[in-house]
């Protein structure tokens, strides 16, 4: 690549780089200064820092709570649905269902529905239907797990199936020519070759799960309860605690950046595979 | 306000680990009578739902430890968004799933739980269960407050935890400055002091911000509660302002049908009506910009950042306001004052025909489909025993004992407020909570967009009001009520 | 190939738990669709009330003029979501020093959550306290007010969204793009294609299952945007931003009009599914049964 082009690249890449961070920025600067700064004449730099939002959010042991049910049901929902997404791929673009395009089109319906007004039945059903003995889904973490697949399984599946398409079909039949099992073709040949699709399909069906918050607001009550429903105890009619939610948020970037990070070089792992393009 | 909680709640880690529990500073009086009742409901968790309220987190640090220790009965409280625990309480005693044991109150709302016999009669449920009955708990210790709890029985369906009054705050520091006040007399001819009629109190609203703009200061002469498409507008209207213009009951007279319009007999669209929004409206151009993005929070943070002469400020906030200076650049410079009057609006509230503004506040109740009421009652009547009020006044800056106002905290923090504890006790009975009616949130929806488009400018106040008034009985036909 | 047995047990995890959590609520929301309930009602009980409810819609100023302002918001953004993303997605293609960091720093703004992104916003575009504002103010002599102009605060929301949600076009179409074979692309060069017609022959076409997937995805959850404008903007100034996620939730949660909010769910739900069905036969089916 020609020297300035870089250059070019660099500097079109700072700009949108800061315009991306900007926002990002100004919620540090919220959870740096007590309540009464913001409202004034705003200033772009900092001319002092209040460390006290965080040595409260630290000390709080509940906020740790609901980080860690965060994390493990994001995490559990996403894991599940790339799973149960890919297979359902592999079905779709591989088999000759009867209905398939149809039921293809059908799961993407799941994620359409306005919230509200599915908070009610699903409520209902997490108390007084889905219960095995004393055991209801309600505010319960596999409740969420499950009931989050509503909006993200759709996704893996509509996101994963261009990937999965893509991958010749060749690759498996010769190999099933050379006696492999179903299990082994998944898993050794079609597995690797969507890696891209499924880093990405990971990454944001976590976000999707982790940002919640109508549905973990209704569904949870105690044990269960995420960060997100965290966050709204600091909207209160007594006053909105900016500072302290924005402390949060800059916490909930931590873990959040982790996954990423991890998830991310297997992205980068698939440019290998294809040339550059267009 | 969370701030200082957080705090004081990292205060109660702290001294716990040193082994002096902050807790066991609330002295209960006989405590034996405790550990015996609560024998009988050993391994018990209550649920409770409530805000996140300082009041409502007090319950949680403090309030409930203690209740355990003394009884064995664990409580857990989860505290969330006004929304949502609204949205909680409702589908589980409708659905009657019975994870609440306790319910979070909101003064407005306790009628349509009433409507719905969603509630305990709490009265009655102590009197049969006289084994139950705390020694130190009584229904008249509570203020008049109690009395919005009362069912049509004058039974208690919920037990106050706070309570609260809409005052009027000014700045001392700027209403007492000789150079300010020299400068106001030269100007209308009035001496500078706060206002007690809607004129003088725009007048003094267009001097400060006059002063503030040729001082190139950040300052204005009223805050106005004005958001164009959150309720707290319509709430800051017809509960604070339209009153004092002699509109009560928003204008809804429940006696005749409820009508709302003047056609019909109703008032939401009176002169007095239109009156009252004009001079608001007048007010929210004169008041710093982001008054057209405030709620409740925002008007309190404008007044706290020292952007605001004079205003209408829910009690809640008067407090951090007059005593937090982490939070507060005003501290020691409020005052506190009882709203602006048109004529004859004193008159209507001494007599009991009125009100002059707004008492907010809450209580604890007991929806009947709890699974643990009898354990319950005994963490409700915990609540409301005169020795743990105290430090959850200073905490909360609620009140809802009589004899908390002599308490020495109080007396100390009310010196700060400006008197404002002293207003409460004195005036409480000049202001009301919302009207009685099971259909608050319904007619604010159903007005809310027309209400909006008024503060936009999108249609005239007479014409938005005529249209409000008829779009308030359409819905109420619609429910029902209106026959 | 394989049974077909076997394809319909790989598809049976998917199909069980959208049946369960995905189907089951959808038929109760359905049949309170044909009634009217408010629980806050001089009659709490559910009553029903055949097609009222879709009758009323039709004449509901309320639903009519959200549906409007929804529409133009969901094309605004969607369409600029997927003309950046797709500019930055091709960029990412290039190699050059810091890419991760510049990949990641992209990607930051899908992990706030909605309620956040609102406050932030909030926060940032608040009349003479808010950062933006203050800005445009002084170098433009620009008079921002998100309270008064429904101009304003409908272009916050949607440069909100496409600050949000641009991230995630990105990041699909990166995964489209470095899937795609490379035979076609060199096929094309030796030909003498140039860069404009490659994108439109060959890249497009290939790349458009992946597009369109993401288009769906942006236009229906754009659709059921609620946490960051109610927290921006409250749907405000008067209706400008009462987009149907807002104006449902609040039918819903403060009005408690279940019915009714069910009716309105539907009918959205119905017209979703219509224009996204259209897009879908036109575009990919074809191309799918064929593959």
């Amino acid at each position: 690549m020609k020297r300035h082009a870089t250059w070019l690249y660099l500097l079109f890449w700072i700009v949108v780089s800061f315009l991306t961070m900007f926002p990002i920025y100004w919620l540090f600067v919220i959870s740096v200064k007590p309540a009464v700064e913001l409202f004034s004449t705003p200033e772009v730099l900092l001319s002092s820092v209040y460390w006290q939002n965080y040595i409260d959010v630290m000390n709080d042991s509940t906020l740790r709570g609901y980080m860690v049910n965060s994390l493990i049901i994001s995490t559990g929902n996403a894991a599940l649905v790339t799973v149960l997404g890919f297979l359902a791929c592999y079905a779709l673009t591989r088999f000759e269902l009867g209905g398939k395009e149809s039921i293809f089109f059908w799961t993407i319906t799941n994620r359409m529905a306005p919230p509200a007004v599915f908070l009610l039945p699903l409520f209902l059903l997490f108390t007084q239907v889905y219960k095995f003995g004393d055991f209801t889904l309600l505010d319960s973490k596999i409740g969420m797990i499950l009931v989050y697949c509503t909006f993200n399984l759709p996704f893996a599946i509509w996101t994963l199936r261009p990937t999965v398409d893509g991958i010749p079909k060749e690759l498996d039949e010769a190999a099933f020519v050379d006696g492999a099992s179903a299990w082994t073709v998944i898993t050794e040949i079609i597995l690797p070759l969507a890696r891209p699709g499924l880093a990405v399909t990971l990454i944001l069906t976590w976000v999707f799960a982790w940002n919640e918050y109508l549905l973990a607001a209704t569904l949870t009550n105690f044990n269960a309860r995420t960060l997100t429903t965290g966050l709204s105890e600091y909207v209160t009619t007594t006053g909105t605690e900016w500072g302290v939610m924005a402390t949060i948020s800059v916490f909930t970037l931590i873990p959040a950046l982790i996954i990423f990070s991890m998830v991310q070089r297997h992205i980068v792992a698939g440019l290998t595979f294809g040339a550059v393009k267009g | 306000m969370k701030l200082n909680l957080k705090l004081s709640a990292s205060v109660v880690a702290l001294s716990m680990i040193a082994g002096a529990a902050f807790a066991q500073e609330i002295d209960v009086k006989n405590p034996e009578w405790w550990q015996e009742a609560g024998k009988q409901f050993e391994g018990v968790t209550l649920h409770g739902v409530t805000e996140s309220t300082p009041a409502s987190n007090y319950i949680s640090d403090v309030l409930a430890p203690k209740f355990e220790d003394l009884t064995g009965i664990s409580v857990q409280i989860e505290t969330t968004s006004w929304d949502q625990m609204y949205d909680k309480a409702i589908k589980d005693m409708e659905a009657k799933t019975g994870i609440y044991d306790m319910v979070y109150i909101e003064q407005d709302i306790v009628y349509a739980y009433l409507a719905r016999n969603f509630l305990v009669d709490v009265t009655k449920a102590l009197k049969e269960n006289e084994g139950l009955n705390a020694p130190e708990y009584s229904e008249d210790n509570f203020t008049t407050f109690a009395d919005n709890f009362r069912g049509k029985d004058g039974d208690l369906y919920g037990l106050p935890m706070e309570a609260f009054i809409k005052v009027y705050l000014y700045r001392k520091d700027l209403f007492d400055d000789p150079d300010i006040k020299a400068a106001f007399k030269e100007k209308t001819g009035k001496e500078l002091k706060p206002a007690t009629t809607h004129e003088d109190y725009a007048e003094i609203a267009q001097f400060f911000t006059d002063y503030g703009k040729e001082k190139g200061m950040d300052l204005w002469g009223t805050t106005a509660q004005a958001h164009t498409g959150h309720p707290a507008s319509w709430y800051e209207y017809y509960e604070s302002v339209a009153p004092t213009f002699g509109v009560y009951n928003w204008g809804i007279d429940a006696d005749n049908n409820y009508a709302a319009t003047v056609e019909h007999g109703g008032t939401m669209n009176s002169p007095e009506a239109k009156k009252a929004l004009k001079w608001w409206l007048s007010m929210r151009d004169i008041a710093p910009p982001e008054s057209v993005q405030s709620t409740w929070t925002e008007v309190a943070t404008t007044f706290a950042a020292g952007r605001a002469a004079q205003g209408l400020v829910y009690g809640e906030n008067a407090a951090w306001i007059a005593t937090d200076e982490s939070k507060s650049r005003v501290v020691g410079k409020v005052g506190v004052a009882l709203p602006p009057l048109e004529k004859g609006v004193m008159e209507d509230a001494e007599s009991g025909k009125g009100y002059i503004g707004y008492y907010d506040g809450g209580a604890f109740g007991l929806p009947v489909t709890s699974k643990n009421q009898e354990a319950s009652l005994l963490f409700l009547q915990f609540m409301a025993l005169p020795e743990v009020q105290e430090d959850w006044a200073a905490a909360g800056s609620r009140i809802t004992l009589t004899s908390t106002y002599d308490t020495p905290k109080v007396k100390e923090i009310d010196e700060e407020l400006g008197g404002y504890y002293t207003m409460l006790r004195d005036d409480g009975k000049l202001f009301k909570g919302a009207p009685e009616y099971p259909f608050h949130r319904q007619v604010i929806e159903a007005t809310t967009p027309t209400f909006y488009q008024i503060l936009t400018g999108g249609i005239s106040v007479d014409d938005g009001l005529d249209q409000m008034a008829e779009k308030t009985e359409e819905e109420l036909k619609s429910l029902g009520y209106r026959k | 190939m394989q049974s077909n047995r076997l394809g319909w047990i790989l598809l049976a995890p998917t199909l069980v738990i959208l049946f369960f959590f995905g189907v089951v609520p959808f038929f109760y929301v359905l049949w309170l669709s044909f009634h009217q309930w408010n629980p806050f009602a001089a009659d709490p009980n559910v009553i029903f009330n055949g097609a009222d409810n879709f009758r009323a819609l039709v004449f509901d100023n309320g639903f009519l003029s959200s549906l409007g302002v929804t529409i133009a918001f969901v094309f605004f953004a969607v369409l600029s979501e997927l003309v950046i993303g797709y500019a930055l997605a091709q960029a990412f293609l290039k190699d050059f020093p810091g890419k991760a960091i510049f990949r990641t720093i992209h990607t930051l703004p899908l992990i706030m959550a909605p309620i956040i992104v609102g406050s932030i916003w909030k926060l940032m575009t608040t009349p003479s306290i808010g950062i933006i504002p203050s800005l445009l103010r002084s170098w433009f002599g620009y008079d921002l007010n998100i309270g008064t102009s429904a101009v304003a605060a409908f272009t916050v929301t949607v440069v909100m969204d496409i600050w949000h949600w641009t991230p995630l076009v990105t990041l699909t179409l990166i995964a489209a793009l470095v899937s795609l074979p490379s035979d076609p692309f060199e096929q094309a060069q030796i030909d003498g294609a140039n860069k404009r017609q490659i994108f439109w022959h060959i890249t497009l076409p290939m790349i458009m299952p992946a597009v369109l997937a993401t288009v769906f995805i942006r236009l229906m959850d754009a659709l059921r945007t609620v946490d960051e404008v109610l927290m921006l903007t409250g749907g405000g100034p008067g209706s400008a931003t009462r987009y149907l996620g807002v104006h449902i939730f609040k039918e819903v949660f403060p009005r408690t009009n279940y019915g009714y909010g069910s009716a309105i769910s539907i009918i959205v739900l119905y017209l979703t599914i219509v224009a996204c069905w259209l897009l879908y036969v036109s575009l990919i089916a074809p191309r799918n049964t064929k593959g």
